[in-house]
């Protein structure tokens, strides 16, 4: 029925996913694989897991969607953007284009909650008068506007967490990146951080979520790609550890 | 771009507070080479201007016999007046001479022993003014030709000729210590903008990470290093500026019009060069420091 609707409307408009690999592989210099023949497509406005143990080559596909690094061989794309065929001084674009979070939140610590988000969009050129608006509208996001004037060290871990994910949401991306967001926290903190990715995620950016909470994993019932051995060994709905 | 101006100036200031002990050691060092520079260009100048008012001053002084008949002395004055090179041939009489002897001594301040010796010992003069100082023609053989006229004849081409070289060594010598001096400030600012790399490491990881191009990574960086060459520059000239009175001063005493103080050429030139040697030099310190230790635009 679905089928059918999208071939009336829009023959030849099948949507571009939000990200897409192709048969990507990555060795590094010392000879260690990192990735071998990945496939990988997320449609816009999917909520997916990255799972595996570690050293399985999740954090070496988050760099290569980030072009931190780029493929042996293989197509990347995100959205619009063809990664592994880039030119370098195109990649500040694809970096706005992905927010990005990680364990260890990387804020600046003699900035405040509001310096810091403000941060993003200086050194990317805003005109000044749009950066305050824009704070103002992801803080309120994240739920830290009474919080705005606050350092990094005087705030929880949660509320560290959110002002990465705030400044990360400042551009607007299309795609939420988040490396193992919820690795410092305990678990009811970390269900914040779920949930505020979640709502993200209902707003339409596609969430990739690279963890190891099974906890978490397992309640949500989201696609899970399973990586081991820079292969991806499962890619289903639902499940940690998967069925094998 | 005023924006991007703005943002990279203000990143630059906040970096050499952060760092502000490298700055100032970098700052200090770039003054010290500047006033080297300085000094070079001042002393430079002032021996041209001594060598100019020496060449515009040269003249050939023929010694004549005593007792020289007058119409031999109005024949030899009429052949050099007509030869090419010769601007003006005045004579000066043996009291002449001995006047303007007397007036020498008393404008050094020595005691004049003139009084002492009976007779006037000094012998009466032509004074040949030339056109050129270089071309001396056929002046001197024209002066030697009549016999028993001219007993001595005296240029000052040898003493023109060592302060010509001395000015050359000292050009070389000079530029050589600056090109040095100028090394080591460079270095100086390399490892100055260094430490700012790698004290702001997290903030250019987040930069990158945000999507920042590159060049709000590096502009900030390579302000610090114009910031440091300009501050340099800054304050050498505000040294100098305390110290032209007493160099006018100094160069006045060797009769030489060195125009050091504000508005003269000198004084231009001296702030063109100080600022721009300044800030070219804390530039490229910084612009090395950045391929260095952040890798080539392209890299990322």
């Amino acid at each position: 029925m679905i089928a059918v609707l999208d071939e009336a409307h829009a023959p030849d408009a099948k949507p571009r996913p939000a990200v897409d690999l192709r048969d990507v592989s990555k060795v590094y210099a010392n000879g260690r694989q990192a990735l071998a023949e990945v496939d990988l497509t997320i449609p816009a406005g999917d909520f997916v897991f990255l799972v595996g143990p570690s050293g399985a080559g999740k954090t070496t596909l988050i760099r290569l969607l980030l072009r931190d690094e780029l493929p042996t061989t293989g197509l990347i794309r995100v959205g619009s953007y063809e990664v592994s065929a880039m030119r370098s001084r195109d990649v500040p674009r694809l970096r706005r284009h992905i927010g990005t979070v990680f364990q260890d939140f990387k804020l600046l610590p003699r900035k405040t909650v509001r310096e810091n988000v403000a941060f993003a969009l200086e050194v990317t050129g805003s005109p000044r008068r749009l950066v305050s608006t824009a704070v103002d509208r992801v803080l309120e996001l994240v739920g830290l506007t009474a919080q705005a004037e606050q350092r990094p060290a005087q705030l929880s871990g949660g509320e560290q967490q959110r002002t990465a994910i705030a400044r990360a949401m400042v551009h607007q991306p299309r795609v939420f990146i988040a490396d193992e967001p919820t690795g410092n926290l305990d678990p009811l903190i970390s269900w914040e951080i779920i949930r505020l990715l979640l709502h993200i995620n209902d707003l339409g950016t596609t969430v990739l979520m690279a963890t190891h909470n099974a906890e978490v994993v397992t309640a949500l019932r989201k696609r899970v790609v399973a990586l081991d051995e820079g292969r991806v060994v499962r890619d289903a709905v639902g499940g940690y550890h998967g069925s094998h | 771009m005023i924006g991007f101006l703005a943002f990279a100036a203000r990143r630059a200031a906040e970096g050499l507070w952060r760092n502000r002990v490298m700055s100032l050691a970098a700052t200090i060092t770039m003054v010290l080479m500047l006033v080297l520079l300085a000094s070079l260009m001042i002393i430079l100048s002032g021996m041209q201007a001594g060598l100019a008012l020496i060449e515009s001053r040269v003249e050939m002084r023929a010694e004549l016999f005593d007792g020289v008949a007058q119409e031999r002395v109005e024949e030899l004055t009429r052949q050099l007046t007509a030869l090419p090179e010769v601007a003006q041939v005045s004579y000066v009489s043996k009291d002449e001479a001995l006047r303007r002897f007397r007036e020498q001594l008393a404008a050094g301040g020595r005691e004049d022993l003139t009084e002492v010796v009976g007779a006037n010992p000094l012998p009466a003069q032509l004074v040949v003014r030339l056109r050129d100082p270089k071309s001396f023609g056929s002046v001197r053989q024209t002066l030697a030709s009549p016999a028993g006229v001219v007993s001595r004849i005296i240029d000052q081409q040898s003493s023109v000729d060592r302060l010509v070289s001395i000015t050359s060594w000292l050009r070389v010598v000079g530029l050589i210590v600056i090109a040095l001096v100028g090394l080591t400030v460079l270095l100086i600012v390399v490892n100055s903008i260094r430490m700012a790399v790698m004290s702001r490491s997290d903030e250019i990881e987040i930069m990158r990470l945000v999507g920042a191009s590159d060049a709000f990574v590096r502009w900030p960086l390579i302000f610090e290093g114009v910031i440091i060459g300009a501050l340099g520059a800054l304050v050498t000239l505000g040294l100098l500026s305390l110290a032209a009175g007493p160099i006018s001063q100094l160069a006045g005493i060797i009769a030489v019009d060195l125009p050091v103080a504000s508005g003269g050429r000198l004084a231009t030139d001296l702030i063109l060069v100080i600022s721009g040697v300044g800030v070219m030099l804390g530039g490229l310190g910084a612009w090395i420091s950045v391929r260095a230790y952040l890798g080539s635009p392209q890299a990322r």
